[in-house]
């Protein structure tokens, strides 16, 4: 970084510390807790040995008043675990979530967590070692460029050449992480910055001229009368309006004013992965989640609406596979979102607002409010009650082997919608999302873009550092879990009183339901049922007092409340129906209405089922 | 259609690379590339020639504006014939 580009400082609050010496080091442990960062999660190695040096001092020198640590260093098994515990914590409190560690394969493990952020928008603040300036491009000891690679996936990378800008630049990491979209920021810093002498000024940030005013113009947009006028327009000429509420929603903290939105003009709504929590899906005019694996009703509300407006939410392949078909008789569609790039991406929408969501929506209702807007919804309603009635999520409850579904639904009824869920990738993610009520925002982890297999243990542990007193869960596949399955040891090294679920089907569960439909049932490579590991003795051996296997069906109740009683760390394996399927399910290529709902909820109409389907999509 | 954009962006190690890399990203190649700085030192202009459609270009122009290093993106033709 070559240009001096210190924003002015605009403060005539004088840090205390202004003027003081620091190390590289410290004034990287000075800005964390200035950011009031109250948890570290990393890994050591030589190129940040003076990053945890300085940590270490730091916590010796503040201890709090219960004598605890204030800043204290979370160490996973693996680097990649680090980063799901701060994305974990980030997903579960809304703030920003920070992982330290070292150069080359320390931040090499940390890619796939961050391009995860960065696709499901959580703020994260990655700092890496990295070797010294002067052995930068020389293949030395545990080098990797580190921002070449993080540059593709993450928000921001720097790498910090110039000491100097070390203060501003690590201050400017989270500004950029929180802002706008969120998204995870990398600090790329040598080992001689690190041990650099510098004098602490105490503030001051990057310029960022492009970045700000693209942020300012965005954050500053309000809604005019006259696009408040359209909007309405367009929604009194509907009359089967619906809502589609993304992952914006919780990002945004706008679930609150969504609230208010609903009640005042009464839209029903449905949320994707990503937005789960975002309305209480308890409610009448909650259709919970839509899409690929959504519920039938949900997506037949879709099938039928006359308009949609979508918030905080991108269209993606496992809502709209098809955009042509997506919400085919929507005659308006209307979108909201932080993002300008995102607007019209995938689907072509006949309005929009780019702009803060929470202002968007509250200045909606007080527009619609102040015209006296009052659409005449009773007929929807009562549409939206009966697609609720008719096509029901249900499954097998007459197997003798345990249903994936029926584990979900006993302990939801010991949660009611207020416990912490993280989740692997796969078919247990999908019955969690489907079968949990979600009463609040930041109750649901699950790694919904990238869909990264091994997120479920790592983010729960992240999530319970956030929440220590809240019950948080974490409903994991026999093959997601082994992904981090180090990460049992981190559970009962800090003691946290985490609840882990395996829903044992011997294998990768989605990815054989794939080839069940499209390669002719040849399972190949997602068959364990041969693999010999014991779950309950891997958790007994890192520490769980509390570890058992349930295999009969009668025991089920019994064992969860169990379960979940149980003060410290618990670990449950469920032998389930290798068989269950996860339905309803729109096939890649297909439309809603060509949705499969297996044997055991209501279709619309018997649909195609094309055996042989050669698709370009995945 | 060959499509010509003007970029402006902070000259910071690793910027260009996060623009090429974008564009190589999302399926676009570039054609031509010139890079070079302007009256102001810490802010170079880059100037690409890409083969695109007129909605590809919509979306390439609007993630290019999402890098941090980015100051501006331009299509000069289009502004021209506007």
């Amino acid at each position: 970084m070559n240009a001096p580009a210190l924003q002015a400082e605009t403060t005539t609050d004088r840090h205390p510390l202004a003027g003081q010496h620091m190390s590289g080091a410290e004034v990287i442990v000075q800005v964390l807790a200035d950011e009031g960062v109250g948890v570290l999660f990393g890994y050591s190695g030589g190129a940040i040995l003076p990053v945890y040096d300085a940590v270490f001092r730091y916590n010796a020198l503040h201890p709090r008043a219960d004598g605890g640590e204030p800043m204290p260093l979370i160490v996973p098994a693996n680097e990649q675990g680090a980063g799901f515990m701060a994305a974990g914590y980030a997903r579960a409190s809304g703030k920003v979530g920070v992982a330290i560690v070292t150069s080359g394969p320390g931040a090499t493990n940390m890619v796939t967590p961050v391009r995860d952020s960065m696709a499901d928008s959580i703020p994260l603040v990655v700092i890496c070692g990295q070797v010294g300036t002067a052995a930068i491009g020389s293949d030395a000891f545990q080098e990797a460029p580190i921002s070449n690679i993080m540059g593709a996936c993450a928000k921001h990378v720097f790498l910090v050449t110039d000491a100097a800008q070390l203060e501003a630049t690590m201050r400017t990491a989270f500004t950029l992480a929180r802002s706008g979209r969120p998204g995870p920021v990398v600090v790329d810093v040598p080992k001689d910055v690190q041990n650099a002498a510098l004098a602490w000024r105490g503030s001051g940030e990057l310029a960022l001229a492009g970045y700000r005013a693209r942020l300012r113009a965005v954050e500053q947009s309000a809604l005019g009368d006259a696009e408040c006028a359209a909007f309405f327009a367009a929604l009194m000429q509907a009359r089967r309006p619906l809502i589609y509420a993304g992952g914006g929603v919780i990002a945004a903290e706008a679930a609150a004013a969504l609230r208010v939105f609903v009640d005042a003009f009464g839209l029903p709504v449905t949320t994707t992965l990503m937005g789960l929590g975002g309305f209480d899906s308890t409610d009448p005019l909650a259709l919970h989640l839509l899409g690929m694996h959504g519920t039938a009703y949900a997506n037949y509300a879709v099938e039928d609406c006359d308009f949609v407006l979508a918030l905080g939410a991108r269209f993606d392949d496992r809502v709209a596979g098809v955009p042509d078909k997506f919400a085919p008789r929507a005659k308006f569609i209307a979108q909201v979102d932080i993002d300008p790039a995102e607007i019209g991406k995938v689907k072509r929408v006949d309005w929009h607002h780019i702009g803060p969501l929470t202002r968007a929506l509250e200045r909606l209702t007080a527009y619609g409010r102040a015209h006296g807007i009052a659409p005449k919804l009773a007929a929807w309603h009562a549409h939206v009650a009966e697609l609720k009635r008719t096509h029901a999520m249900d499954y097998d409850r007459a197997s003798a082997l345990i249903q994936p579904h029926a584990v979900i639904e006993a302990l939801n009824r010991h949660t009611q919608g207020r416990a912490i869920i993280s989740t692997g990738v796969g078919q247990h993610q999908m019955w969690a999302a489907q079968y949990f009520d979600f009463r609040a925002p930041r109750h649901w982890l699950t790694s919904g873009s990238m869909g990264t297999m091994g997120f479920g243990l790592p983010a729960a542990i992240g999530a319970q550092f956030a929440h220590p007193g809240k019950l948080v869960i974490d409903i994991d596949g026999d093959a997601s879990i082994r992904m981090n399955i180090g990460e049992l040891e981190t559970v009962t090294t800090y003691g946290l009183p985490l609840k882990v679920v395996v829903l044992n089907n011997s294998g990768d569960g989605m990815v054989r339901q794939w080839q069940k439909l499209y390669f002719k049932g040849r399972f190949a490579a997602s068959d364990k049922s041969l693999h010999t590991k014991d779950f309950v003795l891997a958790a007994q051996a890192d520490g769980f007092a509390w570890a058992r296997r349930l295999d009969q069906p009668a025991a089920l109740e019994a064992t969860v409340a169990d379960f979940l009683a149980f003060a410290g760390p618990a670990f449950l394996e469920v032998v389930i129906d290798p068989d269950a399927g996860v339905y309803p399910m729109v096939g890649p290529g297909a439309s809603y209405a060509q949705m499969i709902t297996g044997d055991f909820i209501a279709s619309r109409k018997a649909a195609a089922v094309d055996e042989g389907a050669t698709s370009h999509m995945f | 259609m060959n499509h010509t954009l003007s970029i402006l962006l902070q000259n910071e190690a690793g910027a260009l690379v996060r623009v090429a890399g974008l564009f190589a990203a999302r399926g676009y190649n570039i054609d031509t590339l010139t890079v070079g700085p302007t009256h102001d030192p810490s802010v170079s202009r880059l100037v690409l020639t890409v083969q695109c459609d007129e909605a590809g270009l919509g979306r390439i122009m609007q993630q290019t504006r999402k890098l941090v290093d980015v100051l501006q993106v331009a299509h000069p033709a289009a502004a021209l014939a506007a």
